[in-house]
């Protein structure tokens, strides 16, 4: 019998599911188009959350796979860091807002970096959707350029990595898998400069106490 | 700066899927476009395209069996459809964003990924706008093709918005082989180390090493791309095109072949095929490609006679090889038949169709039926529908009568 190649199998699986979603959101668009009675409407943006969450998600599955099996191949881009996180604040603002938290980004107006969109955007809202797990009041991202490197950092005032891994490990098998900080791992690792690649650091938050992820992509 | 106004704007919406379409449509109404038009396929975008002028087009990538949404947009751009001041957006789904992505000659000005809200659209749309308008005085050059002018102006552009630095350096380095200045463009694109990790600016040096002759170079760097990006296509057409330049006429035809399995629904590269396999005297392979060619020009903006002919002259060709099918025959008639209907018209057009349609019946020995074409053909030129034969044909006309 051939042999099956279940991550392929898996990976459209996946997509199938995604382009599903897809068409199940542009039906909340009509919805949201009713005026629905106050408790209706907060329904609806919870619902309207959680699928877009779910859609990400399985973006970033996607990417890991292809990441992990080599079939990806990195757009590198000049961007301006300000539009970049200004575009990831607004799409991921009404996650945050839904908990009740802050989620703001400070980087310098000038600010440009090479590096591919598409999967630093995956990388960032696996990032925040995790940060927004943990955070009591507030989520930062910050930018800037260090030694040659594209400094992201995700920064949360929640409990920071090592306790909470603490915490996990006594629970055992909590929601968290670990898999979006492989994804970002991978992410980084793939955007390569000279024989410079990217890489992800897991630190204690200076700014605001908690959990930061830190990538670092080389310019 | 001020938020650019929808008010004044026209829209041309292209989506084939009809749930799509309407909502779409609802949201671009909300945003308060002056009026929107839509198309629910490629050709028929184009036919509106030839006729009117959007301010935005907002296109999905997959359109249903016809052209997609990147064919789409290489062809109109090619064609100066639409100016280089109208925005261009287009909506791909995860996978053929990198599809559109890869394709680094004809980039849309901004991609948005489906699914999306309305208030994502309408943000996307004003940021890609407001750069327009940055850019204005540069896209209005390019569309004058006065390229003198767009590097200044890009050079202007560059210095007060460090931001779109990247995207003016670009302007001016393809600005700059437009001038056939390749040099001073090769120094443009190898300027920035690290816009060396950029495909535009590594196929924009490449593209300079070709037209400076440096064709070893070109050819690394072109293969190089063709690496680094295997949805790159274009890169190909150029791989191929350098090593013509180096006579290496086999190794060029492998390439294309190579490329138009990997899309082999553009037309150009069809034809490219087509011509280089006639060279090397693959006639089968050219036959093959000019019929492909004839069927994707029907609803191209490249329609024109020389596609057809050349699939004509290909089955001649064939047919000097010896025995040939006799739907080889059949596929003559078909294109022929075309060529009445829609180039008739040019006298060139009816001389050359009549020549090859001589030279196929030679090439059959059926001297009968093409002393018969002769006579038409020269019915056609005393009533002044053909063109009178050319020193060209006369040797032509010689050498199958001999």
């Amino acid at each position: 019998m051939q042999k099956i190649d279940i991550s392929t199998i898996l990976a459209s699986a996946i997509h199938e599911s995604k382009n599903h979603l897809g068409t199940i959101l542009y039906q909340l668009e009509t919805l949201k188009r009713l005026n629905l009675p106050t408790d209706g409407a907060m329904a609806l943006r919870k619902v309207e959350e959680g699928m877009k969450q779910l859609n990400d998600e399985w973006v970033e599955y996607l990417y890991l796979y292809r990441l992990a099996s080599d079939g990806y191949h990195v757009h590198y881009e000049c961007h301006s860091i300000d539009e970049f996180l200004d575009d990831q604040v607004f799409a991921l603002m009404p996650s945050a807002s839904a908990k009740g938290l802050q989620l703001t980004y400070n980087v310098s107006q000038e600010l440009t970096g090479i590096f591919d969109e598409r999967l630093l955007t995956a990388v960032v809202s696996t990032a925040v959707y995790n940060a927004l797990r943990f955070a009591k009041n507030s989520i930062e991202i910050n930018a800037a350029i260090e030694n040659d490197y594209l400094v992201v950092s995700i920064e949360d005032d929640g409990k920071g990595f090592e306790k909470t891994a603490q915490e996990e490990d006594e629970l055992l098998f909590q929601t968290n898998t670990g898999l979006g900080l492989y994804f970002a791992e991978l992410s980084a690792n793939a955007h390569k400069a000279d024989e410079r690649s990217g890489y992800i650091l897991k630190q204690t938050s200076d700014r605001i106490g908690g959990a930061k992820l830190a990538i670092y992509l080389p310019q | 700066m001020n938020k650019p106004n929808f008010s004044d704007k026209k829209a041309l919406l292209i989506e084939d899927m009809a749930e799509a379409r309407i909502m779409q449509k609802k949201m671009l109404n909300d945003f308060g476009f002056k009026s929107i038009e839509i198309a629910m396929k490629a050709e028929s975008a184009i036919e509106l395209l030839r006729t009117q002028s959007y301010d935005v087009i907002l296109s999905d990538y997959n359109l249903g069996n016809g052209k997609d949404g990147q064919q789409l947009l290489e062809e109109v751009r090619h064609s100066h459809l639409i100016p280089n001041t109208s925005t261009y957006l287009m909506v791909t789904a995860e996978t053929s964003t990198e599809m559109v992505m890869g394709a680094i000659e004809y980039s849309p000005d901004g991609y948005i990924t489906k699914p999306f809200s309305q208030a994502m659209l309408e943000r996307r749309l004003l940021k890609l706008m407001m750069n327009k308008e940055q850019l204005l005085e540069i896209n209005k050059a390019l569309d004058a093709s006065d390229y003198e002018k767009a590097v200044t102006e890009a050079r202007k552009v560059s210095k007060e918005n460090p931001t779109l630095a990247s995207r003016c350096n670009r302007i001016i380095g393809d600005s700059l082989i437009s001038l056939e200045k390749y040099q001073e463009a090769l120094e443009v694109f190898k300027a920035c180390r690290k816009e060396s990790r950029m495909p535009w600016a590594v196929f924009g040096e490449a593209k300079c090493h070709y037209f400076l002759n440096n064709v070893d170079k070109a050819e690394q760097k072109f293969r190089q791309l063709t690496l680094d990006n295997k949805f790159f296509v274009s890169a190909y057409d150029w791989l191929a095109k350098t090593l013509v330049k180096k006579g290496e006429l086999d190794e060029a035809q492998a390439i294309l072949v190579d490329a138009v399995g990997r899309s082999p629904k553009n037309l150009k590269r069809q034809i490219e095929l087509g011509k280089l396999s006639l060279e090397v005297h693959d006639n089968l392979m050219a036959e093959m490609s000019f019929r492909r060619a004839v069927f994707l020009a029907k609803h191209s903006c490249f329609n024109e006679a020389d596609v057809y002919l050349q699939h004509m002259t290909s089955i001649v060709a064939l047919a000097r090889e010896g025995d040939i099918p006799s739907r080889q025959i059949s596929n003559f008639q078909t294109t022929l038949e075309k060529v009445h209907q829609s180039f008739f018209n040019s006298a060139k057009v009816r001389s050359e169709s009549y020549l090859l349609e001589m030279e196929l019946y030679a090439a059959l020995g059926d001297t009968k039926t093409m002393h018969q074409i002769e006579e038409v053909w020269n019915n056609d030129i005393e009533s002044g529908q053909a063109e009178p034969i050319t020193p060209a044909a006369q040797s032509r006309i010689n050498q199958i009568k001999s």
